[in-house]
C-alpha cells in the first residue's frame, strides 16, 4: 500500500473553494432560518388556532424526517413546484433552510415558554400591554436561553451541509469525493476530508461549549 | 353585634370607597374559587385578607387588577366597574400597585432599572426622570446603595423591597400585596413588614393577603377572614383576633397557634 | 401534474425490504451505540486519568465530523488502512456506532452528574461501597434522567441510517433511490419514503416522551 498525500496539496485550490462553499452554505441557511424560525415560533405561540396547528405540523414534519431525504425530495419537487430550475446549490440551500427553520422555531418557542408566567404578570401589573411585556421582559430573558441552543444548531448545520453532496453541490464532501474518484487516492482524500472537517468543526464545538458555560442559566 | 355596630367600629368608613367587591364569583372549571365575595376597601385603609390556603384570598387580589376574570358579580374601582377589555384594564393597573409572593423582579435589569421600568415603558417618562424617581424610591425602602445590583445579588427581603419600590413608582392609589413575606427567610420578613407599615402610616390604601397575624393585628384597619371562597367573617382586628364571632375563625386562628 | 402512486405497489416488496433494513440498522446501531457510549462514559468518569483526554478528544471529534464522512471513510478507506473488507451493512453499523457512541457517552455522563452528590454520600453512609452506590442508587436515578435524551438519540439514529444509502446499504432511502431512478417517478417514491420515515420517527419521539413522563418521578431526588 503506497500512499501519496501530495494529491491533497495538488488539489488544495479546489478544496479551499469547496470549504468556502460549505461555510457559505451554512451561513446562508442560518441567515434564512433564523428570521423564518422566529416568525414560525411567533405564529405557533400567538396566532389563531388553525394557523398554530399548521405551524406545529410544519415543525413536527421536518423534525421527523432524515435531512438527506429532504435534499433528494427538494431536488425533484422544487423545480416542479416553483417552475424554475434551481441550481443544486440553491436546492440544497432550500432543503437545509426548511429543515433548520423547523428546529429554530422549536428553540425559540421553548425559550419563550421557559420564562415564568409570573414575569409577564408582574409586567402587566405595572400596566404594560402584552406586546410590551414580551418585548421588554420576556424576550431579553429568553434570548439568554436560546443562544446556546442556536450555537449547537449551527454546529449540526455545518456538518449537515455535507449531505447536499448527494445532489452534486460543490461543497467540501462532494469535491473531496470527486478528487478521490479522479485520482483513485481513496485513503488520502477521505482522510483529508475528515481532517478538514475536524479542523473546521472542532474549534466550533469548543466555542459552543464555552458559550453554553458562560450563558448557563440556573434557576 | 349588629351590622350598625360593626360599621361604627370601622374607623375610616366615612372615607370614599376605593374598591368594592360585590358578590364576586370566580370558577376554575368545576371548582368555585370565589363564591359570592362582598367587601369594601375605603381610602387610606389597610385591609388584610386572612384564611387557610386555597380559600380564595389570592384569587380575589388577582381579579382586582384583572389578571383573572370573574364569572359573576362585579368589582368597582374608584367608583367605576372594572372594564372587561385589556386596554381599559391596562389603564386601571397603572393606578394599582401589586407585590407578588415570588417578588418577580426582572432578572436582566438592575434594581434601579426594575423600579424605573414602569415609568419608562408605561408612563413614557424620560430615562433620566425615571432614574431619579427610582433612586428616590429605593432610598425610601432603604436600598439606595443597591441601585446597580442585579436581583440575583440581593437577598429575598431586599428583592421584595425593590418590588415594593417598583410598584410605588407608578404612583398607585392602592397597593395589593399577595403574601409578600411567605417566600422569605424569617430574618428578612421584618424588614419588608417595616416598609409596609411605613406605607400604611403614610396613608396608602392597601389590600394585603398575609399569614403574618401579628402584622395584621397591629397594622390593619379591617380584616376579612376567608374560607372556601367566602368571607366568613370581617371586622376590625380587635374583633377578629381577640373576640372572633364565628367558630371557623376561631378554629383557623387556633390552628395557627394564635392564643386568644 | 399527474401523480401515479401505483409505482409504490409495483415495488412493494423491494421497498418493504428497505424498511426492514432501516429498522434493523436503527435498532442494532442504537443498541451498540448505547452500550459503547455507556462504556466510554464509565471510562471518562471512573477510568485512569491518562485516558480522560483521549476520550474527550474522541467525543469532541465526533461532534466535528459529519456522519456522512465517518460512513464513507469506514467503508472505503478503512479496508485500505486495515486490510479488511466489510459488507456495506457492517460498515454502516460500525460507522454509526462510532459516531453515535460519542453522543451516548455524553448523555450518560450528564445523567450521572445530574444526580445530587448527597445521594452518593447517603449511600456511603449506609456502608455501601462506591461501586454498590453507583449501581444501586446513582445509576437507576441517572438512567431515568437519560431517557428523554436517549429518545432523541434514537430518533437521530433512525435519520442517520438514511445516510448509509451513499454506501449502497439497501435501506429504505437507497431502495427509494433505485425505484425512483428506474421508474422516473421520483416525486411519488420520495413522498412515500417521507411518509414512512415520518410514521417511524413520530411515534418514537412521542412514545419516549410519554414513557418518560410516567417514570420521571423515579429519577427525582
Amino acid at each position: 500500500m503506497t500512499l501519496d498525500w501530495s494529491v491533497v496539496w495538488t488539489h488544495r485550490d479546489a478544496l479551499v473553494d469547496a470549504t468556502g462553499a460549505t461555510i457559505l452554505l451554512a451561513a446562508a441557511t442560518m441567515a434564512i432560518a433564523l428570521p423564518c424560525g422566529a416568525c414560525l415560533a411567533a405564529l405557533r405561540l400567538y396566532a389563531w388556532s388553525p394557523i398554530r396547528t399548521i405551524a406545529a405540523c410544519y415543525v413536527e414534519f421536518f423534525r421527523n424526517l432524515p435531512l438527506i431525504l429532504v435534499v433528494y425530495w427538494a431536488f425533484y419537487v422544487l423545480p416542479i413546484l416553483t417552475g424554475l430550475g434551481l441550481s443544486p446549490f440553491l436546492t440544497g440551500l432550500a432543503a437545509l433552510a426548511l429543515n433548520v427553520t423547523a428546529y429554530n422555531a422549536e428553540t425559540f418557542r421553548a425559550g419563550i415558554n421557559s420564562i415564568r408566567r409570573g414575569q409577564v404578570e408582574a409586567a402587566m401589573a405595572l400596566g404594560m400591554s402584552r406586546p410590551q411585556a414580551l418585548r421588554r421582559i420576556v424576550i431579553p430573558q429568553a434570548l439568554r436561553r436560546i443562544l446556546p441552543v442556536l450555537t449547537s444548531t449551527w454546529v449540526s448545520l455545518f456538518k449537515d451541509t455535507s449531505l447536499v453532496s448527494v445532489i452534486a453541490v460543490t461543497e467540501l464532501a462532494y469535491v473531496a469525493m470527486q478528487v478521490r474518484a479522479q485520482t483513485f487516492r481513496v485513503l488520502e482524500m477521505l482522510s483529508a476530508m475528515a481532517v478538514i472537517y475536524w479542523l473546521l468543526g472542532y474549534p466550533q464545538a469548543k466555542l459552543v461549549d464555552w458559550i453554553q458555560r458562560r450563558y448557563a442559566v440556573s434557576e | 353585634m349588629t351590622d350598625d355596630n360593626r360599621v361604627m367600629q370601622r374607623a375610616k368608613a366615612d372615607r370614599p370607597k376605593v374598591i368594592r367587591y360585590r358578590g364576586v364569583v370566580k370558577r376554575y372549571g368545576e371548582l368555585k374559587a370565589l363564591d359570592g365575595v362582598s367587601l369594601d376597601v375605603h381610602a387610606g385603609e389597610v385591609v388584610c385578607l386572612i384564611g387557610p390556603s386555597g380559600s380564595g384570598k389570592s384569587t380575589l387580589l388577582r381579579c382586582t387588577n384583572g389578571l383573572e376574570t370573574i364569572e359573576a358579580g362585579q368589582i368597582e374601582f374608584e367608583g367605576a366597574v372594572l372594564p372587561p377589555d385589556e386596554r381599559g384594564l391596562r389603564v386601571i393597573r397603572q393606578r394599582m400597585g401589586m407585590v407578588f409572593q415570588s417578588f418577580e423582579l426582572f432578572p436582566h435589569l438592575t434594581a434601579q432599572e426594575n423600579v424605573a421600568e414602569g415609568p419608562r415603558t408605561v408612563l413614557k417618562m424620560k430615562a433620566a426622570d425615571a432614574q431619579q424617581r427610582a433612586d428616590a424610591l429605593l432610598a425610601k425602602v432603604g436600598l439606595e446603595d443597591k441601585a446597580s445590583s442585579y436581583p440575583s445579588e440581593l437577598s429575598g427581603g431586599q428583592q421584595q423591597r425593590v418590588a415594593i419600590a417598583r410598584a410605588l413608582a407608578m404612583n398607585p392609589d392602592v397597593m395589593l400585596f399577595d403574601e409578600p413575606t411567605s417566600a422569605l427567610d424569617p430574618e428578612t420578613i421584618g424588614e419588608v413588614l417595616t416598609v409596609m407599615k411605613r406605607l400604611a402610616d403614610e396613608g396608602m390604601t392597601m389590600v394585603v393577603v398575609t399569614h403574618e397575624m401579628s402584622f395584621a393585628r397591629r397594622v390593619s384597619d379591617w380584616v376579612a377572614v376567608f374560607d372556601v371562597g367566602c368571607v366568613i367573617e370581617q371586622g376590625p382586628p380587635r374583633q377578629i383576633f381577640d373576640a372572633p364571632l364565628t367558630e371557623r375563625t376561631r378554629d383557623f386562628l387556633s390552628h395557627l397557634g394564635w392564643a386568644d | 401534474m399527474e401523480f401515479d402512486f401505483s409505482v409504490i405497489g409495483d415495488h412493494a416488496r423491494f421497498l418493504a425490504y428497505g424498511i426492514a433494513i432501516t429498522i434493523a440498522l436503527s435498532v442494532v446501531s442504537g443498541l451498540t451505540s448505547i452500550v459503547s457510549g455507556f462504556g466510554v462514559a464509565m471510562l471518562r468518569l471512573y477510568g485512569p486519568r491518562w485516558l480522560k483526554p483521549v476520550v474527550v478528544l474522541y467525543i469532541d471529534s465526533m461532534r466535528a465530523i459529519p456522519v456522512l464522512v465517518v460512513i464513507v471513510w469506514t467503508f472505503f478507506a478503512l479496508p485500505i488502512a486495515a486490510g479488511l473488507t466489510m459488507p456495506p451493512f457492517a460498515a454502516a453499523l460500525l460507522a454509526l456506532t462510532i459516531h453515535l457512541a460519542a453522543y451516548a457517552a455524553e448523555i450518560v455522563r450528564a445523567g450521572i452528574e445530574s444526580v445530587r452528590p448527597g445521594q452518593t454520600r447517603a449511600a456511603l453512609t449506609l456502608g455501601m461501597s462506591r461501586r454498590q452506590a453507583l449501581r444501586r442508587i446513582i445509576l437507576p436515578q441517572a438512567i431515568v434522567r437519560m431517557l428523554p435524551a436517549f429518545g432523541s438519540l434514537l430518533s437521530i439514529t433512525i435519520k442517520d441510517t438514511a445516510i448509509a444509502s451513499v454506501i449502497a446499504v439497501p435501506e429504505l432511502m437507497r431502495q427509494s433511490e433505485t425505484v425512483a431512478g428506474q421508474s422516473f417517478q421520483p416525486i411519488e417514491v420520495y413522498t412515500f419514503a417521507m411518509l414512512v420515515y415520518f410514521l417511524l420517527l413520530f411515534p418514537v419521539t412521542r412514545g419516549v416522551d410519554r414513557f418518560y413522563r410516567s417514570v420521571a418521578h423515579l429519577g427525582r431526588s
